[in-house]
């Protein structure tokens, strides 16, 4: 499947579809999202849109990964889906096709895509965000498996989650990232606990989660054991790609709606300029990334700097959108009021999650500038 | 131009460069001579994207000086490579240099010592009816004054004055695409030279020792130089963007960008080297003047953020996206 074929097909398809997968007007809470999202993924994988770019052993269809960017990216234009919530995808499926029991993968690989089944990633701890290195949610060999015990926190859709890939430390904690072993971990298993966090943009996509005696099966585990923090280091970069390219099509959404709404004499056009620059590098740059993934590169440290650049579009978009409605924003309740302002306080964890900008720039420093260690 | 032939091209380019360069001071004539014989302005017709963003990187990076951007202008605007190398408009400004004024062409832009020395330039004129055209104008007709200045290495010429409309040969003209080609060019100018800058900050901040470390330990430091890089690759990535879709507003977004990325290189560089940086002897200040002098060059980053913004504004609507 070529792409210019693949885009002719999948606009002519979502041209006839889309009323049907559509969001109401105005803000839609998580729970909603979240069952639009699995029929929206139901519907374009039952059409075949979505199985495109991801390997047949794993339920797909073959071809280039840019049919996935350009999937997630018309479905983000058209608004059916939040980018966030769908990213987790583009995050996961790629880890557990590189990592998991080739079995496990064609199993569960589909379920993923089809939106039969939410997945979370269980990386940061109570006392570990920045130093994943220092993890310290323990596993041990037991006679049926691993028995977990520990916690995770702001773990993403975790409340609504089937399965989890998990983070564990099965070494000492001075072995620090040699110790880390990674798992696919079922969340009905007994002795797991999800309690949701409300959050500052009202709505809870968060939770904490709890880990008392938990048993995962040996052939859960993802890589060897002591691989988990290659596992996760391999995770990242497809956290900075795909799943960004489609964040830059809601960003552009987004900005051609402030561009809209905008009250005369409200924006200045410096400002304008600015943004609507950064955003088109950032897309720039991201399509570089896309073509380098389809060419079957491997994605490293220089896609930091696509992160650090989505994150300051995506504020900059929004502070933009803040100027432009500031009243709407601030004082008003009514449905489109609610989703700016819920938008508007998300884009202030562009800078926090998937590695702060501050932890993007120490990579940037040590692995592009080769400036040595810090310490 | 496959990828074999383009790595001997830029690495014959970058040893023009080097060999123009010496203790006295960058031999602007001498680069020039070499980039004829290397066949350059030849090949920008034939291969305008590698040949304009190969020659202005390095250009940039090594803070060398040439016609290049006079020529690639006049190119662009009449389509001949061998059309004598054009006036550039006035600093700041995105204007033909010259217009009509009954039956003379008034001129008020910037040529360089190179263009004076040989005898002809193509002139940009903005008519009466609003059209553009270029004509072919003797350099002994305008008056012309050597511009020192803030970067004296440029070797510009200030040209002004006023010449009979008849004396100069008159064609059609594609200023638009002039400007956009010219702005490609001197964006790829302004990300060499914050390359160069950064690798001189790089260097001091490895080497220099304080507290008994080198300061590329110290996390502001390595921030800083982070910094420059995420603006670099910013600018490329819209440079990129600029010649695979060929729109104007694209080509404008990038030599905002790279002027941008040139002043914050030219800014944390300059921190980062501080003392030493600041000497005659070091310089840095050679590339920190160049920058400051190329991000005016055809409208500057200041301006042209502040253009789009107004256009977009008043249109309300978005360029197009480039596609995947
Ligand atoms: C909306 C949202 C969703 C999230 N989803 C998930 C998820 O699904 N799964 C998951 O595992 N985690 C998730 N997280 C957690 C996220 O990964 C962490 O918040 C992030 O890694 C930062 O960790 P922290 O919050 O503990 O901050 P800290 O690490 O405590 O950092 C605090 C501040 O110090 C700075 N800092 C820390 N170390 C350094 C350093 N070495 N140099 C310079 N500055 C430094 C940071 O940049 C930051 O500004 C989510 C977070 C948010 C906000």
């Amino acid at each position: 499947m070529e792409l210019s074929e693949f885009k002719a097909g999948l606009d002519a398809w979502l041209d006839e579809n889309e009323s049907a997968l559509a969001p109401p007007e105005g803000i839609e809470h998580l729970d909603q999202q979240m069952v639009r999202l699995s029929k929206v993924k139901a519907a374009v994988y039952d059409a075949g849109w979505m199985r495109w770019g991801w390997p047949e052993a794993v339920g797909g269809l073959g071809g280039s990964t840019l049919l996935r960017a350009y999937l997630g990216a018309a479905l983000t234009e058209r608004g059916l889906v939040e980018p966030g919530i769908y990213s987790m995808t583009e995050v996961l499926a790629p880890t557990m096709i590189d990592y998991a029991d080739p079995a496990l993968a064609a199993e569960m690989v589909p379920r993923l895509l089809r939106g039969d089944e939410t997945w979370c990633q269980g990386f940061s701890e109570p006392d570990t965000g920045s130093n994943l290195g220092s993890l310290a949610c323990r596993a041990v060999r037991g006679p049926d498996g691993w028995v977990v015990n520990g916690q995770k926190v702001w773990t993403s859709l975790a409340h609504y989650a089937q399965r989890c890939v998990l983070l564990t430390r099965t070494g000492t904690l001075e072995s620090a990232h040699r110790g880390i072993t990674a798992m696919f971990v079922d969340m009905d298993t007994p002795g797991i606990t999800a309690r949701p966090i409300e959050s500052m943009h009202g709505h809870p996509e968060f939770a904490e989660v709890f880990f008392e005696d938990v048993v995962v099966p040996f052939e859960r585990t993802l890589g060897q054991e002591g691989q988990g923090w290659s596992v996760a280091m391999d995770l990242l970069p497809f956290e900075r790609s795909t799943a960004l390219w489609h964040r830059a099509a809601f960003l552009h959404h987004r900005l051609q709606q402030v561009l809209d709404v905008a009250p005369d004499g409200a924006l200045d056009p410096a400002k304008v300029g600015e943004v609507t620059q950064l955003l088109y590098a950032f897309r720039a740059r991201s399509r570089g990334t896309q073509w380098r993934l389809h060419r079957g590169e491997t994605l490293a440290a220089e896609t930091s700097i696509d992160k650090v650049l989505v994150a300051a579009a995506e504020q900059a978009v929004f502070d933009l959108a803040e100027e432009a409605l500031a009243e709407k924003i601030i004082l008003e309740d009514d449905g489109p009021a609610e989703r700016w302002r819920s938008e508007f306080l998300y884009s202030r964890a562009a800078t926090i999650y998937g590695g702060s900008s501050e932890i993007q720039r120490n990579i940037i420093a040590r692995r592009l500038l080769d400036l040595g260690n810090d310490r | 131009m496959d990828a074999e032939d383009l790595e001997l091209f830029s690495r014959s380019i970058r040893h023009a460069a080097e060999a123009a360069g010496g203790s006295s001071g960058f031999d602007a004539g001498a680069f020039d001579a070499s980039l004829a014989d290397l066949g350059w302005h030849d090949a920008v017709a034939d291969f305008p994207r590698e040949s304009i963003s190969t020659l202005f990187s390095i250009q940039g990076e090594t803070n060398a000086t040439s016609s290049a951007l006079h020529r690639v202008v006049a190119w662009a605007l009449t389509g001949s490579p061998s059309a004598p190398g054009a006036i550039l408009p006035r600093l700041g400004s995105w204007q033909p240099p010259a217009r009509e004024a009954g039956d003379q062409v008034q001129v008020n832009g910037l040529a360089n010592t190179a263009l004076v020395e040989a005898g002809e330039v193509t002139v940009p004129v903005a008519t009466a009816g609003g059209a553009n055209r270029s004509a072919t104008v003797t350099v002994g007709d305008l008056q012309l004054s050597p511009v020192k200045g803030l970067d004296a290495g440029a070797a510009l010429v200030r040209a002004t004055g006023s010449v009979p409309g008849t004396d100069a040969k008159s064609n059609e003209g594609d200023w638009a695409n002039a400007v956009r080609i010219g702005r490609l060019a001197v964006g790829h100018e302004l990300v060499g030279a914050s390359r160069g800058v950064l690798a001189q900050a790089r260097e001091h901040a490895l080497e220099r020792i304080q507290f008994g470390q080198p300061i590329a330990r110290f996390q502001a430091v390595r921030h800083k130089l982070a910094e420059i890089l995420i603006a670099i690759e910013t600018a490329d990535a819209l440079l990129d963007a600029a010649w695979l879709d060929g729109t104007d507003v694209t080509a404008s977004m990038a030599k905002a960008a790279a002027g941008r990325a040139g002043r914050l290189a030219a800014r944390n560089g300059q921190q980062v080297l501080a003392g030493i940086g600041f000497t005659e002897e070091h310089g840095v200040h050679r590339w920190i003047r160049r920058i400051l002098l190329l991000d005016e060059v055809l409208g500057s980053s200041r301006t042209l953020t502040k253009d789009l913004g107004s256009n977009l504004l008043a249109s309300r609507q978005l360029p197009p996206l480039l596609p995947l």
